[in-house]
């Protein structure tokens, strides 16, 4: 058993590692030939997670239901919408589920008035909480947070014409602050970032970090 | 001044309410004035349109529902541009979603200038893995995308005749509302196979993708419903984005407006000694 749960998943590991990190290397036609079937590989597995969240989702919001847990009206609803959807794409507008996805009927008027339209609004609900978060949290306590107070203002009014209205010189500044401090933070943090994640796959890869096979350690 | 500090956040929301709705009612004539980065994007399609016409543009669609209202306006101002200038576009998804909502733009936009479906445009849909999408893209497209949405294998689309891999492209554009031009695209795509690549991404993202514009893996960028509204400017079409940056312009100012509010009554209270 240790064997399958341990050894075998490690073995994986390590040899798809190295070769996923070899290849990408070497413009050789046989390299090129076990990239793409890696890559394949990795596009059914990406596929049979869908399976995986669908299956996840479901059984949780199940739980919920059969314990009546608070809310658990929400994850009827979510039963409802997912049993709803699936029978409009299997009808997909009277031409069946082995054609082409039809471009009109009930599952596009879903998918456009319910889902785009609710999505859409969820999203855009997001400017009345950052507005009030802004106003409550937003404080120039000391010098560093005044230069971000400063910055964030400048940017606020370059990102729309109304800065360019006001003045040339905001767009100008917005658009040094873009690609000079911001630059430079965001390139720093994407080196360490980077440089973290090539230490982390190293180590899962040799097998030093091995909490991704459970078990605890 | 403890009641302003602590005011109530419905007052708040009602003027970004307003905000928003009072300049979609009168209507508020701000100029628009298009970014380096934007007319970047600009300038590399007018490059390709002359410099090699014959070979298709490729754009990739990576967004969904939430972010359509500022992935939309890109999405129709870049294929815009494309079609009017007569380029052979391709379209791929990179998150499912995208397909319903990008597959209609296309087709009313293709319609518009007259462009015939396989030989001046296709659409291939969605296929899941994302980088590993794009890194077979680099080796296949047909391998990569067998069929349309109409389920036509692409051997079959005149388009497509000439298409081997991604390095058959004269330009590629994605569409991002989450990391896949700089987890994807650039490392598996545009870094492997030297193409010119530019890109267009929710406004919160932009400042991510600033150090691959310096090293010039992303030629230009469109940032958020500011980006599409340039961009509606430099081809002269006046779409939802620019009719958007009125009340965006307004609902800024409305914030900047509550922060300064906010700190000014911080800084009286903590002067008078009180708690704040």
């Amino acid at each position: 058993m240790l064997f399958l749960t341990r050894t075998l998943p490690f073995l994986f590991c390590f040899v798809f590692g190295m070769t996923g990190w070899v290849i990408y290397y070497v413009p050789h036609e046989w390299a090129q030939t076990v990239e793409r079937e890696i890559a394949l590989w990795l596009r059914l597995v990406y596929a049979f997670a869908y399976f995986l969240g669908l299956f996840s989702l479901l059984s949780l919001h199940w739980s919920k239901i059969r314990q009546r847990q608070a809310g658990w009206a929400y994850s009827l609803i979510v039963y409802i919408s997912f049993g709803v959807m699936t029978l409009f794409v299997v009808y997909n507008d009277g031409h069946g589920p082995f054609a082409a996805q039809a471009t009109t009927g009930p599952y596009q008027w879903m998918f456009t008035s319910v889902h785009v339209a609710s999505s859409a609004t969820m999203f855009s609900m997001l400017a009345f909480f950052i507005s009030s978060a802004a106003y409550r949290t937003f404080r120039a306590r000391t010098p560093e947070a005044a230069i971000l107070l400063v910055s964030a203002i400048i940017v606020m009014l370059g990102r729309v014409p109304i800065g360019a209205y006001i003045s040339d010189i905001i767009p100008d500044t917005m658009q040094w602050l873009m690609s000079v401090p911001n630059m430079a933070a965001k390139r720093g943090i994407l080196l360490g970032v980077s440089l973290g994640a090539i230490a982390t796959s190293l180590r899962i890869i040799f097998g030093i970090e091995r909490s991704y096979l459970g078990g605890g350690d | 001044m403890d009641r302003l500090l602590n005011i109530d956040r419905r007052i708040i929301f009602i003027f970004v309410l307003l905000g928003v709705a009072i300049p979609l009612l009168i209507d508020i004539h701000l100029p628009i004035k298009p970014t380096p980065t934007v007319r970047a994007v600009y300038d590399e399609i007018e490059r390709v349109s002359i410099e090699d016409p014959d070979r298709p543009v490729l754009v990739s669609f990576s967004y969904g529902a939430s972010t359509m209202p500022e992935m939309e306006p890109m999405t129709r101002s870049i294929l815009h541009h494309l079609f009017s200038r007569g380029r052979k576009v391709v379209g791929i998804c990179l998150w499912p979603e995208a397909v319903g909502l990008a597959q209609p733009i296309m087709d009313e936009l293709a319609a518009e200038f007259g462009m015939k479906y396989g030989t001046d445009y296709a659409f291939l849909g969605y296929k899941p893995g994302a980088q590993a999408v794009v890194l077979n893209l680099g080796q296949s497209m047909a391998g990569t995308f067998p069929f349309d949405t109409a389920g036509t294998p692409v051997g079959d689309l005149p388009i497509l005749a000439k298409v081997q891999n991604l390095k058959d492209f004269s330009f590629v554009f994605d569409f991002a509302a989450g990391d896949s031009m700089e987890f994807w695209w650039i490392p598996y795509g545009q870094e492997k196979h030297r193409f010119p690549f530019a890109g267009g991404c929710t406004a919160v993202m932009a400042p991510d993708l600033y150090p691959f514009l310096q090293s010039r893996q992303l030629v230009g960028l469109l940032g958020g419903l500011a980006g599409a509204a340039e961009y509606e400017a430099l081809i002269g079409v006046s779409g939802s984005a620019t009719s958007g940056m009125e009340p965006q312009s307004v609902t800024h100012v409305i914030i900047i407006l509550f922060i300064l509010l906010g700190n000014t009554v911080y800084f009286t209270t903590r002067r008078r000694g009180g708690k704040a």
